[in-house]
């Protein structure tokens, strides 16, 4: 079964009610309510491909947990379409759940009362797993995740790290070729965390599973995707590989030379402006346009100059993800300011 | 049959661990017990103070609490997590049910095991019981047949108005409210022949909140009183018909507002 994620146009417009200030205002809303629509995702647009793990980001309230629950079949869009292993998720949700594991981090879907174990043997049935196959696949679980020490006992007396732990083995056990996780390592300790990420590196490059995860920890992006999509304000802005991104917001990187010849004529590089030229020190950055890499950059530098000592200075994804995070703040409010005629002609 | 091996074995491991924490298994029970205490009350002021109500004799109006009762502790046990939808939805438990391949009403049931219900069972089974025992009825196979079909139709209707009321709460948490309004009127009106209240209120828990046909009507029509309630026979009679037709459109309009749920931080 291919474990493609197609996302056509989604939308998901809700409707509130807005909270007039003071007590008069109150008592006004009550009487005269006023109702206004919330686009929580407008018109998004992307692909998983199977085997792939696509990290869906965004400052808080940006989107990412409505788009999930659209694409697990909690919520139907407003408008657009998607398709999950080939099922529409929203009208067919009893069939998409056999496709799909979920795991949101901040609820766990195992029964509160029950032992662990029979967690997992309940959804063994549920999703008619064989014995044997249950038996093999929680196996392999236990050695990734090491659920052994503490499987027997009841999911209202695990810690956090132990309850996500098994939270995803419970959304695996039936081998779905569709994985969805929001924000799932919160609250993570860092070698939990560490675990939990190596399990996931597992799933997709040995299992072969599609991921889609959310989380707000680039660590984790870093260490995990490929591939991210960005999204402000429920508008997709963004929608690239970690180096393209890198490559366009990431443009804080430094190179620091130590030049051999103090006489050498130094100056700007295609593409690299020449920062700082303090005798034998220099310091090159990116130029507006067409900066190449960090890599790019240093290696046009030793070829071009004789150095006796180099050094790159490079903005970590957090950074660079701050600088996506306030163009798309810009984008959004340009987006915002535009009449919607403009807007459907494309500008 | 598989569903029903997978909710006997969810409903097997969940009471046993309810029984693992003894103290509060034995206090939900003794709950489930004391919360039914008005009907006790009731009962005892009827048969020790008064001949009868509203002309009816006493042994015959017990069969009202009786059989509300009953349907009432059936409602709990098999049917009942469906009242206080609202904390799930606030929880977000009920996204977790919506990605599993299981009905969601049958999840909710399935949550845990309601132990109050032992409780409410066992009073409900006493009264019943203590309702048989002084009835000058004759009780025939036809009649048995009938009260037990009632009891169905009662614990049906009563998980139907629950259910109207979990369809609010899928859209408005806070409709949860009503749920305990709703518990509260059953409770406190179900036991009286209605037509020893104001017409008004009679016709109320008859058309508006069909309480009527939980259990006073399926009594009037087993003592002999079923031309003297105010609606024709017939309708007095279909009890039960009305109790699994309100619970079936109580689902569909379950299936609806579910494919309408927004959640609750969208």
């Amino acid at each position: 079964m291919s474990g493609s994620i197609e996302v056509r146009g989604l939308s998901r417009t809700f409707h509130t009610t807005v909270r007039r200030p003071g007590f008069a205002g109150a008592l006004k809303s009550l009487v005269n309510p006023e109702r206004v629509a919330k686009e929580a995702v407008v018109d998004v647009t992307f692909d998983v491909a199977p085997g792939e793990l696509l990290a869906l980001l965004g400052p808080n309230g940006a989107g990412k947990s409505t788009t999930i629950k659209m694409l697990t079949g909690i919520l139907t869009p407003t408008a657009g379409e998607a398709r999950v292993a080939g099922v529409v998720p929203y009208e067919e949700r009893e069939r998409n759940a056999r496709n799909i594991g979920a795991v949101f981090g901040q609820r766990t879907q195992l029964w509160w009362d029950l032992p662990v174990r029979e967690s997992f043997a309940i959804l063994r049935d549920i999703y008619e797993v064989p014995e044997r196959e249950h038996r093999a696949r929680l196996g392999e679980f236990d050695e990734l995740l090491d659920l052994s020490s503490f499987w027997d006992t009841r999911v209202r007396h695990l810690s956090l790290g132990q309850r996500v732990r098994c939270d995803l083995a419970a959304a695996l056990l039936h081998d779905p070729p569709v994985v969805f996780l929001d924000e799932p390592t919160i609250g993570m300790d860092v070698v939990v965390k560490e675990q939990v990420r190596e399990f996931l590196r597992h799933q997709v490059e040995e299992r072969g599973r599609t991921v889609l995860l959310t989380t707000h920890d680039m660590t984790e992006v870093e260490r995990l995707a490929e591939r991210v999509v960005l999204i402000n304000h429920g508008r997709l802005v963004l929608d690239g590989s970690l180096d393209e991104i890198r490559r366009k917001f990431g443009s804080t990187w430094q190179v620091r030379a130590t030049l051999a010849d103090p006489h050498a004529r130094v100056e700007p590089l295609p593409g690299i402006a020449l920062l700082r030229h303090d005798g034998l020190k220099v310091v090159f950055g990116p130029a507006e346009a067409d900066a190449p890499t960090v890599h790019q950059a240093l290696k046009a530098v030793i070829e071009r100059y004789e150095v006796t000592d180099i050094a790159i200075d490079e903005a970590d994804l957090e950074d660079v993800m701050r600088a996506a995070y306030v163009q798309a703040e810009a984008v959004s409010r340009a987006h915002a300011e535009v009449p919607s005629g403009a807007r459907a002609e494309g500008v | 049959m598989n569903a029903v091996r997978i909710a006997w074995r969810i409903t097997r491991l969940n009471f046993r661990a309810q029984l693992e924490y003894r103290s509060e298994f034995l206090m939900m029970i003794a709950i489930g017990a004391v919360w039914q205490v008005s009907v006790i009350v009731f009962a005892t002021v009827l048969l020790t103070r008064f001949t009868g109500m509203g002309g009816w004799d006493s042994s015959d109006v017990l069969l009202i609490p009786a059989t509300r009762m009953l349907a009432h502790g059936l409602f709990v046990l098999f049917l009942g997590r469906v009242h206080g939808l609202g904390r799930h939805i606030q929880e977000g438990v009920i996204d977790t049910y919506l990605v599993r391949p299981m009905p969601v009403y049958r999840q909710l049931q399935l949550a845990y095991f309601p132990t109050n219900a032992i409780g409410d069972l066992t009073v409900a089974a006493g009264l019943m019981v203590g309702a048989l025992s002084r009835s000058n009825l004759d009780w025939t196979a036809g009649r048995v047949t009938y009260l037990v079909v009632c009891v169905l139709g009662g614990m049906l209707l009563e998980a139907a108005l629950f259910t109207v009321v979990a369809c609010a709460s899928l859209r408005f948490p806070a409709a949860d409210y009503w749920g305990r309004w709703l518990e509260e009127l059953l409770g406190t009106f179900g036991s009286y022949p209605l037509n020893v209240l104001p017409r008004a209120v009679g016709g109320f828990l008859t058309f508006g909140l069909p309480l009527a046909f939980v259990a006073y009507f399926p009594a009037a029509v087993l003592t002999g009183h079923g031309d003297d309630t105010g609606v024709p026979y017939w309708l007095a009679a279909a009890s039960p018909l009305l109790g699994a037709a309100a619970f079936l459109a109580s689902r569909l309009l379950w299936r609806w507002s579910l494919r309408h749920y927004t959640g609750v931080n969208g």
